[in-house]
């Protein structure tokens, strides 16, 4: 019933957008549909073909100051009904210059969190960004933003106010205190971006997280770089990520880019054995992309091996096939 | 222990990555351009004359509009880019965060003549009345002095570096009536406005034909000498983009465009020199 509820709303919003306000509206759609084999200790103990997620997207311009998107995901999910599961997650409206602030613009609604890396997160790895799949952060959270770029085109900025408990949390699951997120990205020479965030949030307990980002690109080369700190009830949890990326297209002709990715969590530096680090490898194959050089049809072969401080606990050994692709009607 | 192991190998891992991919992008005798329609008969001119006395380079040209090919400098796929809009922020930090650091070759300029049907008595047009016609404030062109025949809209679509520049100079940003015909290049607008009596549309200077009427703009006619002296106000810089300030090939390339058999290149495809 609430799936269904769901579509009549998303149907409704795709005709009244289409037809009657927008200056235009795009709407496009994302799968990722993703095999999984756990092969821990030698053997095969999990095989599954699975939709990871689905994003659908409307996305209204109702004129040059103010834009809207709308984005629900549809995943696979043994617990809910028929197998798949639907949340929101993302419905915002961006308005421009609101403020005497250039390129400035207020997001208002289900929006982006603008922390680390999981703002701008692309999956270039399959994994999610380190904030993301550590719980420090969500990727998307009720709020408001204020978000603009440098003059120059010298890096970004953004201040959020939001509920703090992500987008899954609603109504009676939330504190009273709103969470306050900064961040800045800053450019000083072509392909090199350092960037620096924090968020506080003080309700019956503290919460403090920052992340420092370094990202570096030149030709065929690229390196992602974070590390990040998080207290929570006194608890401090610190990590850090390395994801480097090599293009082949310019050497070989095929649209193929190969990564790398290290991950260190603690989730408790006061704790010994309770760490954890992930190392990844594999490949990107873009199959099509659209005529901004967008990734429409997109294979990513990776595996990975989470290791776990605690000699106890086993190694976990994943290998993942994904295929990404994208539909729209305007690029 | 076990954690400085796999550091290392994962250190190891980037080290040949880095130093061994490093002959990935050897030095080519090609250059790609992509990008603004209104720069295309420019770019391809341009590179027919430049292969000709530079044998050795190729240089390849595709359209696809301004936006298209500023992504295409930025994600590497092209050497230069045209455009005929200057680069958004936005775009420049999309470029620096990969490395790319836009720089604005200013190859010619270009007035947007706005264009009727040549049976159309209506001979000239203000800034406002075109702006009333764009947002559906006029409809008929009996308001403007012409006959009593509704108005047909033709407009360039989004994507288009010609739009973009129409909505900062004619629309102030307000959004197009919805009945309008957007079409994606110069050619498509000239050939619509060309057999279709009542309507109106806007090309750039170098699109111009017997085919269609230019409109004086606030009582200034869209010529070189009005664009070049600062009078007719749809005026705009034509673009190339390249990586930096240019070096090699690329330059080679530039230069050619900026030598007087270049700019007289520009002229000759109805654009106005800046040399």
């Amino acid at each position: 019933m609430k799936n269904f509820l769901y579509l009549v709303c998303l149907g409704f919003l795709i005709v009244v957008t289409a037809s009657l306000t927008a200056m235009e509206t795009k709407v496009s759609m994302t799968l990722w549909n993703r095999y999984t084999a756990d092969l821990t200790g030698g053997e095969l103990n999990e095989s599954v073909f699975g939709l990871e997620r689905g994003y659908f997207r409307v996305e209204p311009t109702f004129n040059d100051k103010i834009k809207g998107r709308f984005n629900i995901d549809l995943f696979s999910d043994d617990d809910a009904l028929d197998g798949a599961g639907l949340k929101l997650k993302y419905a915002y409206l961006d308005f421009s210059e609101v403020l005497p602030i250039p390129e400035s613009k207020i997001s208002a609604g289900l929006i982006k969190h603008y922390f680390g890396t999981i703002y701008d997160w692309e999956y270039i790895s399959i994994q999610k960004a380190l904030e993301d799949k550590e719980g420090v952060a969500s990727s998307t959270d009720y709020g408001l933003a204020l978000y603009g770029y440098l003059p120059g085109g010298y890096g970004e900025y953004a201040v959020s106010v939001l509920n703090g408990e992500g987008y899954k949390k609603t109504g009676g699951d939330l504190d009273k205190e709103p969470e306050i997120a900064a961040n800045l990205r800053v450019i000083p020479i072509p392909g090199f971006t350092l960037g620096g965030s924090v968020l506080y949030e003080n309700d019956e307990s503290e919460r403090l997280a920052y992340a420092g980002v370094a990202h570096f690109s030149k030709g065929p080369f690229e390196l992602w770089g974070e590390y990040l700190v998080s207290n929570m009830n006194e608890i401090t949890g610190s990590g850090f990520m390395f994801m480097p990326i090599i293009k082949l297209k310019g050497k070989t002709g095929i649209d193929v880019d190969l990564l790398g990715r290290f991950d260190m969590w603690d989730g408790n530096t006061d704790v010994d054995d309770d760490g954890h680090m992930n190392i990844t490898a594999g490949l990107n194959w873009n199959l099509v992309r659209d005529e901004k050089g967008a990734p429409m049809v997109f294979l990513q072969l990776q595996g990975e091996r989470t290791m776990f401080e605690d000699d106890a606990i086993e190694d976990i050994d994943k290998l993942m096939a994904q295929l990404q692709w994208t539909f729209s009607n305007v690029f | 222990m076990k954690k400085f192991k796999i550091f290392s190998v994962f250190c190891v891992f980037m080290l040949v990555m880095f130093t061994g991919g490093n002959s990935l992008y050897a030095a080519s005798n090609s250059i790609t351009i992509t990008g603004s329609t209104t720069v295309l008969p420019i770019a391809q001119r341009a590179a027919e004359a430049f292969m000709d006395i530079n044998e050795e380079i190729s240089v390849s040209v595709r359209g696809g509009g301004s936006g298209v090919g500023i992504a295409a400098l930025i994600d590497g796929r092209a050497d230069i880019a045209d455009a005929s809009r200057p680069i958004k922020t936005k775009e420049i930090k999309l470029a620096r965060e990969k490395g790319i650091d836009p720089y604005a070759n200013v190859v010619a300029r270009d007035g947007i003549a706005v264009v009727v049907h040549p049976d159309n008595p209506v001979d000239s047009i203000g800034i406002e009345d075109l702006k009333k016609i764009y947002t559906g404030e006029i409809e008929n062109w009996k308001d403007l002095g012409g006959p009593n025949k509704a108005i047909v809209v033709i407009s360039r679509d989004y994507s288009s570096g010609t739009f973009e520049v129409f909505k900062e100079l004619v629309l102030e940003g307000a959004k197009v009536i919805d009945g309008a015909l957007m079409l994606a290049s110069n050619k498509a607008v000239s050939t619509t406005i060309s057999i279709t009596p009542n309507s109106i549309g806007y090309i750039g200077l170098g699109y111009l034909s017997k085919e269609v009427k230019a409109l004086k703009v606030d009582g200034v006619e869209a010529t070189e000498e009005t664009v070049k002296e600062g009078k007719y106000k749809l005026a705009r810089p034509l673009f190339m983009y390249t990586n930096g300030e240019p070096t090699g090939i690329i330059k080679t390339f530039i230069d050619f465009v900026f030598s007087p058999q270049g700019q007289l290149i520009a002229r000759e495809v109805g654009y106005v020199p800046v040399k």
